[in-house]
């Protein structure tokens, strides 16, 4: 190790000292939850600052296993972005319920922490460490309302699939190593590339390849991996609901990324088959379950599914030879982070009184009651939808355009991608439906989030305005993606 | 550069739309007026640009191009040829009719209202000008979001059914119709050496589909996903199942806009783009798609009859005249496509005009069955002659707008298929009889116990809604009496098409 590898790592090692300076604050000065708050935000503000610092620049530290390029400053900001997002509409959540602060802020940095680690992993070794950093404090986090049984039961089945999908991927990776040798990802790029040129892959790599991807499609919960999505959703805090669904997702999508493009790259043809059947029953299954849903919040949980479903179908036109599947990844995780946020966090300040439930009748009359948050619900689900000009809206169009540009079996993806965004609208729209055109049931206040909370709502809506208006940030997306060549 | 007229008159709406947010709610009047004004401003600039657009030449005029996504060759690019400066100022007509007319009805969440038609303008007008493949589909769906409000917020008792049918009818087909799209654009891409410059430029994709470059296949599968989207919209037989209940629980103003111009989106997308990007599938289809339009004209007149709501039997005889404007224009013949779509302005006028006066007797007794209707004639003399009038235009009277369209149609297509024409014009028959049925049951004969016991209630129509009802009579008079006014606009159009359609004929 030397002090250049520690400037390449510079916002993994700041996020880190971020979460200790927290913990530190609460023991300093307890029950000042302005402090905690503070020391949160602004260093998430300085480890974003390091990051952008960064940007542009390319480098690898400790022996190529962690390396330092457009794909790691993407993925880096989103994954900033996400932790502060969960903070500004976690406290107003967290507070009228007595759970503490400084944990609940130092553990989602933490997660955090170990998704960036993950951005920027090079090595199979390193990139499993990363990926427990991030998981971990996610089990914790699910189990947050600790005397709520339902967030228990949650916690308990994210915590038991999680580590028995973990420890699939683990017996992935081991075959992997053992057949190239090596654990390094360019290392075994190359191994693979004479593997693949010299025709059929040997039964203990298909082994190997079989156990990562239900490994991965396990920590992305894309079907038949997903049984322990809607419950950890459903049962978590909501603010918290709102990070599970987006910050582990992009960061699953990370791994696919950096093991599935990067490492296992020269096999693609051999895991595209696969892709395509996950992406397929991922959506499919996602939205019809979703449809049946009275509850808004395990609604966005199948929900967040069916878009898992869509960003593999980027994942799927990339293995059939269009590199822009990859930029429509990386988009999609975007946009897809910020509209599905938003959408959590109104279900968040509607539940802030603790008491109020996340059915669909709570939803009821709210366009009313609650203009401007009706208004940015709305926004959100017609975002969720694919209505342009939202950022969602071209979300699948990159992803769409991506896979008939490769033809074959996946214009048929494309095709059944689109059928189920038509079905999608159903359950959105019938949330507008109840925020619009029914009374309310009983009478609710107006919930009136708290100044942090209407800030997050803010720039979720104005993200998913902009990336809509001006989808620019798909530019930085192609730049990202260009690490893999092309 | 010269005046930017097209984006001014998409975008005055949506300055319209600025306006209104700050104005409070509680000042429903003022909030009424400044729609009602920013409408108007749209369909004065609609009028300058009427007179502006130069008639002789084809090709499009005025036209705007801005990049805008320059890594896919995606433009802002706005133009008008004859057709889309017809379909523009009918848009801007209808609307600023329509906002007046939803003056005294809608009473409840004035701004919420106001606003969604105003974006709903934005993306109708957006429709008929946009240029550019991917333009014209983010219109397209802009148009849906405020209408899905319209229906469900300030529609009947059974709106919520109606809207999410709507919507989900709608989407599914343009949900489709974007695969198609970008399966086109990269058509093109492939066939330019990779390069994205031009892949949604209407004028280079004709071009290119022109020169038969669109493979076969490729157009029968983009041409059946266009015209999913466009026959849902227009909507053909068997796609129609929306319409009946839309229109009957939407409000008045809902209703209007709906039949006068959603309908005609779908007509002017098969027009725009199904036919002329892809002619070897339009050939394919075309006597599918003709049997089809004639099956939607004899069923919608049939159901006509039988129906019991006054909504609803207007609802059925659009699925019917909007039968006539698909058959004129997949018989490919210059004066059945003009027929076409003099057919879709009259029906925008015609049909626009009889949800209107049926809303007026809505507002008046709350009901619309026409078994309690009767001697209207006596209480409502003025709005009976009225609806007389719009009746004997729909039913195609000689003289007025209706007759010209249909006629056209009918000498267009016995050229091609004397049966399909002949069938045809039994329809007129039919016409007559549920319209004039329909009349008779409600304006004469004494006046029913039901509307005797309304008593007072029973006004006359007012100067307000004889505004609302007179730009559409006078327009329907001079169009039936002079159908070159239009028909001069649309030669170049018409042949254009041909051209574009006329590929795969040759060869």
């Amino acid at each position: 190790m030397s002090w250049s590898d520690l400037g390449t790592i510079a916002p993994v090692v700041a996020s880190v000292l971020v979460a200790a300076a927290i913990l530190i604050v609460d023991l300093a000065l307890p029950n000042r939850r302005q402090a905690i708050i503070a020391t949160a935000l602004g260093g998430l503000g300085i480890v974003a600052v390091v990051i952008l610092l960064q940007a542009g620049h390319t480098g690898s530290a400790f022996g190529g296993a962690y390396s330092l390029d457009n794909l790691t400053v993407f993925l880096d900001m989103i994954f900033v972005a996400i932790a502060a997002l969960t903070i500004l509409f976690g406290v107003d959540y967290i507070e009228p319920r007595g759970l503490p602060i400084a944990e609940f802020a130092a553990i989602l940095v933490f997660a955090v922490t170990g998704a960036m680690l993950i951005a920027g992993s090079t090595d199979l070794v390193l990139l499993f460490v990363a990926l427990e950093l991030m998981v971990l404090p996610g089990y914790v986090l699910a189990g947050f309302a600790r005397r709520d049984p339902y967030s228990t039961e949650g916690a308990i089945k994210y915590f038991l699939l999680g580590s028995f999908s973990s420890a699939i991927l683990l017996f992935g990776l081991a075959y992997v190593w053992g057949i190239t040798g090596t654990t390094r990802v360019d290392g075994v790029t190359a191994a693979l590339a004479k593997v693949a040129a010299g025709g059929s892959i040997q039964p203990g790599l298909a082994m190997g390849l079989a156990f990562m991807s239900a490994g991965v499609a396990f920590k992305m919960a894309a079907v038949p991996f997903h049984y322990w999505t809607p419950d950890a959703y459903q049962g978590s805090p909501t603010p918290i609901t709102a990070y599970l669904s987006v910050g582990p997702k992009v960061g699953a999508f990370a791994i696919a990324l950096r093991l599935f493009v990067g490492a296992l790259g020269p096999l693609r043809a051999d895991w595209l088959p696969v892709v395509i059947v996950l992406a397929a029953l991922t959506m499919t299954l996602g939205n019809l379950v979703a449809i049946s849903q009275d509850n808004v919040k395990r609604m966005l949980a199948y929900s967040s599914i069916a878009h898992t479903g869509y960003i593999l179908v980027g994942l799927a036109a990339y293995a059939g030879g269009q590199h822009s599947g990859l930029s429509a990844i990386l988009f999609y995780g975007a946009a897809y982070t910020f509209m599905n946020m938003g959408a959590f966090a109104v279900v968040a300040a509607l539940q802030r009184r603790p008491g109020v439930s996340s059915q669909i009748a709570t939803f009821a009359g709210l366009g009313r009651r609650d203009p401007w948050l009706g208004a940015l619900m709305a926004v959100f689900l017609l975002s969720l939808t694919g209505i342009p000009p939202l950022a969602g809206f071209w979300a699948k169009a990159y992803v769409i355009l991506a896979a008939v540009q490769a033809g074959g079996w996946l214009t048929a993806l494309a095709v059944l991608a689109m059928v189920n965004a038509a079905a999608a609208a159903f359950y959105y729209l019938r949330v507008v439906v109840y925020m619009y055109m029914r009374e309310p049931a009983d009478e609710l206040r107006p919930s009136s989030p708290g100044l942090l909370f209407r800030v997050g709502l803010g720039v979720t809506c104005v993200l998913t305005l902009v990336f809509g208006l001006f989808p620019a940030i798909a530019a930085a997306a192609t730049n990202a993606a260009g690490v893999f060549g092309g | 550069m010269t005046l930017p007229i097209l984006s001014l008159i998409t975008f005055t709406p949506l300055v319209g739309v600025l306006a209104l947010t700050v104005i409070p709610s509680r000042h429903e009047e003022i909030v009424r007026r400044t729609a009602l004004g920013f409408a108007l401003v749209a369909w004065g600039l609609s009028l300058l640009l009427l007179v502006a657009f130069a008639f002789g030449p084809g090709g499009f005029q005025f036209n705007e191009t801005v990049d805008w996504i320059p890594a896919f060759g995606i433009q802002y690019k706005l133009g008008v040829d004859g057709l889309s400066v017809l379909m523009v100022v009918l848009t801007t007509t209808l609307t600023w009719i329509s906002i007046l007319a939803s003056f005294g009805p809608i009473k409840e969440r004035v701004k919420g209202y106001m606003i969604s038609f105003l974006v709903l303008e934005v993306g109708m007008i957006g429709v008929f000008i946009a240029l550019d493949f991917f333009l014209f589909y983010i219109f397209w769906e802009i148009v849906l979001v405020p209408m899905y409000l319209i229906i469900g917020i300030w529609g009947g008792s059974n709106r919520i059914y109606a809207t999410m049918k709507f919507v989900l009818y709608t989407l599914v087909g343009s949900l489709l119709m974007l695969v198609a799209i970008l399966a086109t654009a990269f058509a093109f891409q492939a066939g330019h050496g990779g390069s994205w410059a031009g892949a949604f430029d209407y004028g280079q994709l004709q071009a290119w589909a022109a020169g038969g470059h669109f493979a076969n296949d490729l157009q029968i599968l983009a041409f059946l996903a266009l015209f999913l989207a466009f026959a849902i919209k227009v909507p053909m037989f068997p796609f129609h199942t929306w319409l009946p209940d839309a229109h009957t629980e939407a409000p008045t103003a809902g209703s209007v806009i709906l039949a006068g111009v959603l309908l005609k989106l779908g007509a002017y997308g098969l027009i725009r783009f199904a036919v002329p990007l892809y002619p070897f599938a339009a050939h394919t289809f075309a006597w599918p798609i003709i049997v089809l339009s004639v099956v939607a004209i004899v069923y919608g007149a049939i159901v006509s009859i039988v129906q019991p709501d006054l909504k609803r039997l207007v609802a059925y005889s659009s699925v019917s005249h909007m039968g006539f404007v698909t058959l004129g224009i997949f018989v490919f013949s210059a004066t059945a496509l003009q027929g076409a779509v003099l057919q879709m302005i009259n029906h925008g006028l015609i049909t626009g005009g009889l949800f209107l006066l049926v809303g007026m007797v809505y507002e008046r007794t709350h009901d619309r069955t026409i078994a309690k209707m009767g001697g209207l004639a006596a209480a409502m003399p003025i709005w009976s002659t009225v609806f007389g009038f719009f009746i004997l235009a729909s039913a195609g009277l000689p003289g007025l707008s209706g007759f010209v369209g249909e006629f056209l149609i009918f000498v267009g297509s016995f050229g091609v298929a004397p049966v399909i024409a002949l069938a045809s014009i039994v329809v007129m028959v039919l016409a007559a009889t549920y319209l004039l049925w329909m009349f008779q049951r409600v304006a004469f004969g004494a006046l029913s116990d039901f509307l005797r016991g309304l008593g007072g209630h029973l006004t006359d129509i007012s100067g307000t809604e004889l505004v609302t009802l007179a730009p559409l009579a006078i327009g329907i008079v001079v169009l039936g009496l002079f159908p070159s006014l239009v028909l001069d606009l649309l030669r170049g159009p018409a042949q254009s098409f041909l051209a574009a359609a006329g590929v795969a004929v040759g060869g």
